[in-house]
Formats: structure tokens, C-alpha cells, sequence
């Protein structure tokens, strides 16, 4: 470190004010730099490293080669595990990407405009965004539950008693309830990165559009939603990256299994239970098996990020 | 400059991903102050150098029950008392998180002195990575207990390597006003109970308060308790382990068609009941009876206030000899690489005495003393749950614990298997046979006694 300062100090003369800038500017960057790699980069390649390998305990020791990927993919057992954890991630995000996403533009569309009550309408629409996620995840347990639940009293009070359902204790229901109470915590999140993109659009822009007689559903479809294209591709990346590494949720209200069945099992609820807490009774990790899951998780989550990057920049190309 | 961000978005973006879900980096490596001056294990055992003045010692004793520091702070006090050189520090960790962590603080040399040593596959383990130390010099350990008490934690040779100390028991627990509101007796066959439960569904009361949502419940507190009647006990159990019966046999099927039998009477949305949900419909006097262990004795007493209730065993089919599912459940045990070794033989070999037992069958009311001289027990309801074992043809454990709960990777073990068709037959996908087909055919596939069932 002091080598460099000093090498630099010492060709000082020979660079160009441009060259020794740039050089500094790295400097800058050193900390964060090694930061990231001690604690970021480290973890994330010794992780990689870990899915080759097998063994018990959390020093697995056998090199293995591929074999926890060959596994992951041809054994029954570990390939049913693993495609129904897929598939219920990505019915996880579909259900926010729809929800949460177009509930949080229309409340954005609503609040940004004026209307007497405004700010407690916004602040009660985030307000469940900063509350715990192990703490609305048993609220929400105890209001479905079927024995005492508020939502089965409410439907049975109103004469629906076959609507009264185990909500969180068939296949077919627990995943979409649990995604709609994800959904009902965190749609704070895209209300309040849409209404700032809505407040950023400038109001000439929509008088002219009145003063032409367009109305306000075409406004909102002509004007609005184009110029907040770029801010519904954050939100749209941010739910992916979101969803894809949740886990709090389904271990708050169906527990590390899953239930009912393995319903709502996620990759991050598999992997947790595969690398880290190992199955009940037993409770003895399969840490390689568990980094080759999180390995795959990774590929999924990178595949992600690059298709929204290139889909962002050949937007941004288009405009430009 | 933009493909400079641009790489560098995506490389924060997937930083975050598999910092939060990929780095295996070992949870909590906390270290009780005694041990973190740990030396090698190869180090000879203080006992060899035979010490002269007795040094003070303070020894951390790692445990799963974290419910239970209160009494243990009293069992481990009147320790102190008889060793005054000797201090015990009950120091548990959260049930979900303890083999985990026990793991990664025998791997770093920070583990507690002495330790709860879970039964069979998961406490051998750790016998074999050499992290629990061999008892086959401790005195008296043969004569305290039973060689069935000490099976689960000793070797195919004998070779002890804990000290057993709890069992805990299963029953039926019931509410004495709701049977005498609906003229009910305790039944004494299944087919009794079945008609006790319409009688009591009828009169609009809920006859079970058990569900499905935590499903461990299901398994271990239900099934688990009508197995040994219908198998015959020990010997029924060894049958199968030794591949002479298969396990889908009558005796399995009949077993899945009580759960079947039972579903009528569990809550409505019994699917989403949690063993928590169970216990309040209980105690609240929602449900007439509960499958549940000899471990909640403790919470009922303390909830379930406002009516009379006692326990039963669930009966036998008419003409089958009734089992008890008598559950041999923690032992503890010496880390190996304790420096205070010597002095945790003699906390060891203190907990085969009397006043053990005494003391935990009395300040732990549901969790049992294994010494074969069995102490009277204060507590009425515990008492009664050891009269089952005395009035019973035979106690056992739990079905799946020997030898059946360490599936090779890829394959499904008896727990998971048994827990899974358990909640198929109760939500009306698979029939009582199917059931025992399809757990026959999980087990078949890798357990090798169990081979030729396939």
C-alpha cells in the first residue's frame, strides 16, 4: 500500500495531471475494493468451491467434482425437491410482480394526485413495509387461522362458512395466501418508487394533454406509464432479486419445510434446510449439496440481472 | 464509464444475492468462556496425573432445553453442594439451531464441557468424529441403567459414550368435565374411543385438537403412539428392522387406518392447526382430548385452568396387547477435548445416582429419570404417566429412531416418509394401504434388511 503511494508520488512528474487524477480516483476506490473482495467476492467464490466438495459437518472434505450438480439434476428425490422449489419461486415473484407491482402503481397514480387525506393514505400503505417480517408473518398467521382466525369469524358471520378454509394448510392455497400477505407487506416499496417517478413528470406535459381533450386514462396510458418505464424496470429487478432470495416469510408462516407438504418450499427455504439446518429430527447439514443449490440460485438470479441489463440498455439505445 | 456501472450493478446485485444465501459462514461460533482455552484432544486425560488438591472448576453443560433453565439451575446446584470444587453452568441453545451449532463449536474447539447427546444416528456422529468422549471406564454405568436405556448411545460393541437421562412418554390428555358432561368413561379399546369421539362430535364439542401445520406433531405424538400396539412392541419393532416383516404388513396398515379413523374428529381446518393452535384449543376446553407428550404436562398446568383433566393411553384395537411408546430421549456426554475432563466423569457419574433422578423426575414434571431404581414422582399427572408404562405388555420408542432416520443422500428416511403419509391419508390422497405401500417403497429403497420388500 505505501509502495504504490510512494511509486506514484515518485513518477508523479512524469504524468499528466489527466493520468495521476485517474490514478488517484482509483485510490479512492482501494477500501471499498478490498472490502468487497474479503467479504463479499471471498465468500461467494469459497461458496463455489463448496459445492465440489462432500462430507459431514461444516468442513466437507471430499472432492466430489460435479457430482452434487448431477445429483441436484438426475436423482428423483433431490430433482423433485429441486424443480418444485424453482417453480414455487417463480409463482412467488409471478404473484408480486402482478400484485404488488400494479397495486403500487395504481396507489402511486392515486396519491400523486391532490386530495384531501393524501399523506395518511401514503403513510398507511407503507407503514407495513417497516414492520418485521417474523412479526406481520405471525399476525397474519393468527388472522387465517381456522380455528379462531378474524378472517374465517368475519366469513363465517357473513354465512360463507365453505369459504372458511384452512387458508395456509392446503397446497393449492397456502403459497398464493402467503404471497399475497408478502404482497400486502412490501407494496409500500413501488407506490413510493412510482410516485416519485410520477411527481418527476412535469406537469405542463399533462395540462396540454387536458387542454387537447385527452382524458385521464389516456394520460396515464399515453403519458405516465411510457415516461415510467425506466422506473418500472427497477422495480421489476428489485422484486426478482427480492423474491428469489425470500425466505423470512415462508419460515415465519409455513415453516423451514415448507408446509403444507413442501407447498411453498422456495430455493432459499431448501437450501437453508439442505446446507445450514439439516432435516428434523436428524438435523445434519449437507453443506456441498447445499452449496451446489445456492450455486444454481446464483446462475438463476445472474440470468435475471443480464437479461434486465441488456433489455434496460437496448431501451436506453432506442431513445437515444 | 456506463459499461464500467453497468458490470459493476450486476456485480453488488449478485454479491447481495449469495452473500445472503450462499456463504456457508459457520452461525453462532459463541464460545462458553470456559472452554475457548480448549487444548487438543490429544492432550492426556487430567485423570492420569492423578491431582492431589481438587481445583475449582466451572463446567458448561450445552443442552436443547431451553425451556428448562429454572430446574436445572436447582439440579445443578445440589451438585455444587455434594462437589463444592464443581460448578455446573447450564448453558442451552435453541432446540431448532442445536445440532448446528454443537457442530461448529466441537469443530472450532469451543464447545461446551459437557453436552446433550441426541439418540442414536445424529449423537454417534459425533462419536465417531471423536468429539464425544468414551464412558466405557465410567463406574457404575452398567448397573444404573438397562441396556435398552443405554443402547441408544453406545456402540454395535457395547461401548458407552452418554449417560442417559431423560425419557418422555406420550398419552392421550383429556378433559374430565367434557367426558363427564357426555357420560363418557376412558375407553379402553380403539373401537371405544371412536365411539366416545362420535358421541362427543355430536354433542358439538371437538373430539381431538391435533393438526397437520407443524406436521412433526402428527408423526411423533400420534402415529408414533399407535404403532407399538399394533406391532407388538420391541420385538414387533426388531421384525422389521431385521427385514422379517416388511413395512407395509398389516400391523402398518392398520396403524395408518387409525389416523384415518381419527380424521372426523380433528378440528375443522385441521390442516392449518399448528401443535401450538392444538394445545390452546385444549386448554381452552374447545376440544375434548389431545395427542400429545408427557413434555407439555408443564404447560397444561399452567393453561389449561379452568376445568379437571387427566390423561389416558390411547387404547389398543380390541385384541391387541396394549404398547407404550416410552421414548428414550437425551443422554449427556464429556467432550472429549475438554481440559476439565476429569471433573466432568464425576458430574457423569453423579447423574447415574438417586438424587439425579429424583431431582429431575421432580422439577421436571414430563421428562423422565432412566435409572433403574425409578423414584417416586410428585407430580400426579407424571405419576400416571408412568403407571402407563407398568400397566402396559411392553414400552418401546419411537418406531423410526433405530437405525431408520439417517437416509443415505437422495433418499427419503422413515421420519420423513412416515410424516409425509401420515398427512396423505389425512387429507384423503392416499388410502391406509397406499400409505403403507408407499412408506414401504421409501424404505426399501436403501434400507438393506428391508431389500427384498421392494
Amino acid at each position: 500500500m505505501s509502495q504504490t503511494i510512494s511509486s506514484t508520488k515518485r513518477s508523479g512528474g512524469m504524468l499528466s495531471n489527466e493520468n495521476r487524477r485517474k490514478i488517484t480516483w482509483m485510490l479512492f476506490l482501494l477500501p471499498a475494493l478490498v472490502i468487497y473482495l474479503t467479504f463479499m467476492a471471498g465468500p461467494l467464490f469459497d461458496s463455489l468451491r463448496l459445492s465440489l466438495y462432500q462430507g459431514e459437518g461444516y468442513t466437507p472434505t471430499k472432492f466430489v467434482g460435479f457430482q452434487n450438480y448431477i445429483d441436484l439434476f438426475t436423482n428423483p428425490l433431490w430433482r423433485g425437491k429441486f424443480f418444485g422449489a424453482v417453480r414455487h419461486t417463480f409463482i412467488f415473484f409471478g404473484i408480486h410482480m402482478v400484485a404488488q407491482n400494479s397495486l403500487g402503481l395504481l396507489f402511486a397514480n392515486l396519491l400523486s394526485s391532490d386530495f384531501k387525506g393524501r399523506n395518511f393514505f401514503r403513510t398507511i400503505i407503507f407503514t407495513p413495509a417497516t414492520l418485521s417480517v417474523l412479526v406481520t408473518g405471525f399476525l397474519w398467521t393468527l388472522i387465517l387461522n381456522p380455528n379462531w382466525g378474524a378472517v374465517n369469524k368475519i366469513l363465517v358471520a357473513m354465512d360463507l362458512r365453505e369459504w372458511a378454509l384452512p387458508w395456509l394448510g392446503r397446497e393449492n392455497l397456502a403459497l398464493p395466501v402467503i404471497s399475497l400477505t408478502s404482497v400486502w407487506q412490501w407494496v409500500g416499496m413501488p407506490t413510493v418508487m412510482f410516485l416519485a417517478g410520477l411527481m418527476g413528470i412535469s406537469d405542463e406535459l399533462l395540462e396540454a394533454a387536458r387542454i387537447d381533450g385527452a382524458s385521464e386514462w389516456d394520460i396515464f396510458w399515453k403519458i405516465k406509464f411510457p415516461l415510467l418505464k425506466p422506473i418500472i424496470g427497477i422495480v421489476a429487478i428489485l422484486t426478482f432479486v427480492d423474491n428469489f432470495n425470500a425466505f423470512d416469510v415462508i419460515y415465519a408462516m409455513a415453516g423451514a419445510r415448507g408446509e403444507p407438504s413442501y407447498s411453498t418450499d422456495l430455493l432459499a427455504t431448501l437450501f437453508y434446510r439442505t446446507g445450514i439446518a439439516g432435516e428434523h429430527p436428524v438435523g445434519i447439514p449437507n453443506m456441498g449439496m447445499g452449496a451446489a443449490i445456492a450455486t444454481v440460485t446464483f446462475l438463476i438470479l445472474m440470468a435475471g440481472v443480464l437479461l434486465w441489463l441488456y433489455l434496460s440498455r437496448q431501451q436506453a439505445a432506442e431513445e437515444a | 464509464m456506463k459499461k464500467l456501472f453497468a458490470m459493476l450493478s450486476v456485480l453488488v446485485l449478485v454479491s447481495m444475492m449469495l452473500a445472503s444465501c450462499g456463504s456457508p459462514a459457520p452461525a453462532a461460533t459463541e464460545a462458553p468462556a470456559a472452554a475457548t482455552e480448549a487444548p487438543a484432544a490429544t492432550e492426556a486425560p487430567a485423570a492420569t496425573e492423578a491431582p492431589t488438591v481438587a481445583e475449582e472448576v466451572t463446567l458448561t453443560l450445552g443442552s436443547w432445553r431451553v425451556d428448562d433453565v429454572a430446574a436445572w439451575e436447582v439440579i445443578t446446584a445440589a451438585f455444587h453442594e455434594e462437589y463444592p470444587n464443581i460448578t455446573v453452568k447450564f448453558d442451552p441453545t435453541n432446540p431448532p439451531d442445536y445440532n448446528a451449532t454443537l457442530r461448529t463449536q466441537l469443530e472450532t474447539g469451543t464447545g461446551p464441557d459437557l453436552y446433550f447427546v441426541r439418540s442414536f444416528a445424529t449423537g454417534r456422529e459425533l462419536f465417531d468424529a471423536g468429539y464425544v468422549a468414551s464412558l466405557k471406564d465410567l463406574p457404575g454405568i452398567s448397573d444404573a441403567f438397562t441396556e435398552a436405556s443405554r443402547a441408544p448411545w453406545a456402540t454395535e460393541t457395547g461401548e458407552p459414550y452418554a449417560v442417559p437421562i431423560i425419557a418422555v412418554s406420550h398419552g392421550v390428555y383429556y378433559n374430565k368435565d367434557i367426558f363427564a358432561a357426555n357420560g363418557i368413561e376412558i375407553p379402553t379399546t380403539w373401537e371405544e374411543l371412536m365411539v366416545a369421539s362420535q358421541t362427543l362430535l355430536d354433542a358439538g364439542v371437538i373430539p381431538f385438537a391435533n393438526g397437520t401445520k407443524d406436521a412433526w406433531d402428527i408423526n411423533e405424538v400420534v402415529m408414533m403412539q399407535y404403532i407399538p400396539s399394533n406391532i407388538g412392541g420391541y420385538e414387533g419393532r426388531m421384525a422389521y428392522l431385521n427385514g422379517e416383516r416388511c413395512f407395509n404388513s398389516e400391523e402398518m396398515v392398520a396403524s395408518f387406518q387409525q389416523i384415518a379413523d381419527m380424521k372426523p374428529f380433528l378440528p375443522t381446518g385441521f390442516e392449518a392447526t399448528s401443535y401450538y393452535d392444538a394445545e390452546q384449543l385444549f386448554a381452552q376446553g374447545q376440544a375434548a382430548m389431545m395427542l400429545d407428550g408427557s413434555w407439555s404436562i408443564g404447560a397444561f398446568e399452567k393453561d389449561a385452568t379452568d376445568f379437571e383433566w387427566g390423561v389416558f393411553y390411547p387404547p389398543a384395537l380390541e385384541g391387541k396387547d396394549q404398547y407404550v411408546t416410552f421414548h428414550i430421549d437425551a443422554a449427556i456426554g464429556a467432550n472429549a477435548a475438554s481440559p476439565n475432563l476429569e471433573a466432568a466423569m464425576t458430574f457423569l457419574e453423579w447423574l447415574e445416582s438417586p438424587t439425579f433422578a429424583e431431582l429431575l423426575g421432580n422439577n421436571l414434571p414430563g421428562f423422565f429419570p432412566l435409572t433403574k431404581d425409578a423414584p417416586t414422582l410428585s407430580d400426579p399427572i407424571a405419576a400416571d404417566f408412568m403407571a402407563f408404562n407398568s400397566a402396559a405388555a411392553g414400552v418401546d420408542i419411537r418406531f423410526v429412531w433405530e437405525k431408520l432416520l439417517a437416509a443415505p443422500s437422495g433418499n427419503v428416511d422413515a421420519y420423513t416418509s412416515l410424516n409425509n403419509n401420515v398427512i396423505a391419508v389425512l387429507k384423503g390422497e392416499k388410502t391406509p394401504q397406499e400409505a403403507a405401500d408407499a412408506f414401504n417403497a421409501d424404505l426399501a429403497a436403501w434400507y438393506e434388511p428391508a431389500a427384498a420388500c421392494k
